[in-house]
């Protein structure tokens, strides 16, 4: 149990996605420019997650190990696809912000990179709590980066002014902005994991 | 050669479960999403025209481009217009929802498709901007002011909806049932055999 615990919170600080693996940061760079995207697109993800670990955990014995990038792959485009049509079902006006990203989470690397990394050669309940993890953390990232992005760049958090008479740094809103970001991010994990070690 | 099969058969088989499985969710989930995009216009269309209960789509015969639709109040009576107008903006296509009354006014106008600038270009969607159309003639409307440092986003919209205008005002006057008359009946049995 505490094996699993272990598997769980590594995604968050200690392995995250983003800030540590500087795994699919292309999304990353694209929906963090409100928080409400965020949280949209890192729910995705998980989802999206979750759901191709547990099968290809599911499936490892019974994939041949050369085929086995295809397999996953089809694996994953389900599950995006499943995404992709309860999205539109139940939620459009996130589908329609999100635009295109919700299908391109089909080449994120994070999910590829967990099914090749973890999934296919650890058990389910391992895998489970992995992609759980990586998924938690990828969304905690997205939330931190588009926080500060959507307060320096609209002022703005979820739609709520939060200091009066705060003018807007339009850079931030912008891809230029969200790479600044993400790099004096990744920049302060860096030196936070240092002095740890 | 027998390792090839084999392993073909195995892709195929997850390809096989993979549809099945898009293949229910597809089902499942495809009323909704149609449901879904036609409530969401129906409510586009009632936010630029708010005293309209009830809204019919104008086809060409034999066409899928919806050309403009009609607006009718509770009483099955013609109100106003209300047409999609697109124009480039300066990273996009600028596409907004306008609503017409009969005397060619502005009812009110919603900007539904953009990819402009953030905290430039895309404050064309904001109230500010868009509420100085309500009850301007929607064949002139140099009266309307143009966001600071948006110029080019905010001309966009403003001349996309006065092109389209003018074309809906010709559409129109060639039309002698939808707009001289004003006939609720007619003008909805002739909407629903353009159909």
């Amino acid at each position: 149990m505490k094996n699993l615990i272990k598997e769980f919170t590594k995604g968050i600080i200690k392995e995250n996605p983003t800030f540590v693996l500087a795994l699919g940061l292309c999304p990353t760079l694209a929906v963090s420019v409100s928080v409400a995207n965020a949280i949209g697109m890192g729910i995705a993800a998980t989802f999206v997650l979750l759901g191709s670990s547990l099968i290809i955990s599911l499936v490892r014995d019974f994939i041949p190990d050369k085929i086995r990038i295809p397999c996953y792959i089809v694996i994953i485009a389900t599950f995006v696809t499943i995404t992709e049509l309860c999205m539109k079902a139940y939620s459009p006006a996130l589908d329609r912000s999100l635009g295109i990203y919700v299908p391109l989470i089909v080449v994120n690397c994070i999910v590829l990179g967990r099914a090749e990394a973890f999934a296919c050669k650890n058990n389910l309940a391992r895998s489970f709590f992995d992609g759980l993890g990586m998924g938690v953390g990828f969304t905690l990232a997205l939330i931190l980066i588009s926080a500060i992005r959507e307060f320096l760049g609209s002022g703005q958090i979820l739609g709520h002014t939060l200091v009066k008479g705060f003018e807007p740094i339009f850079v931030f809103g912008m891809p230029s902005g969200a790479l600044l970001v993400i790099g004096l991010l990744l920049g302060l994990f860096n030196v936070l994991k240092g002095k740890k070690i | 050669m027998k390792e090839m099969a084999r392993y073909g058969l195995i892709l195929a088989f997850i390809c096989v479960v993979a549809a099945g499985l898009l293949a229910t969710v597809n089902t499942l989930t495809g009323p909704k999403i149609i449901a879904a995009a036609q409530s969401e216009e129906q409510a586009a269309l009632k936010e630029v025209m708010p005293l309209a209960v009830k809204f019919t789509a104008v086809k060409p015969p034999a066409a899928e481009e919806i050309l403009y639709y009609k607006a009718f109040d509770a009483q099955g009576k013609l109100i106003g217009f209300v047409f999609k107008a697109s124009g480039k903006g300066y990273s996009s296509v600028i596409e907004t929802l306008a609503g017409i009354f009969p005397d060619g006014k502005i009812s009110a106008i919603k900007v539904i498709s953009l990819n402009e600038t953030p905290g430039l270009g895309m404050r064309v969607t904001e109230d500010k901007f868009t509420a100085q159309f309500n009850r301007q003639s929607s064949l002139d409307l140099s009266g309307v002011q143009a966001i600071t440092g948006a110029t080019i986003s905010s001309r966009a919209v403003m001349n996309s909806v006065m092109k389209k205008a003018h074309e809906i005002k010709e559409l129109i006057k060639n039309d002698p049932f939808d707009f001289a008359q004003g006939h609720a009946e007619r003008t909805e049995g002739k909407s629903k055999h353009d159909k």
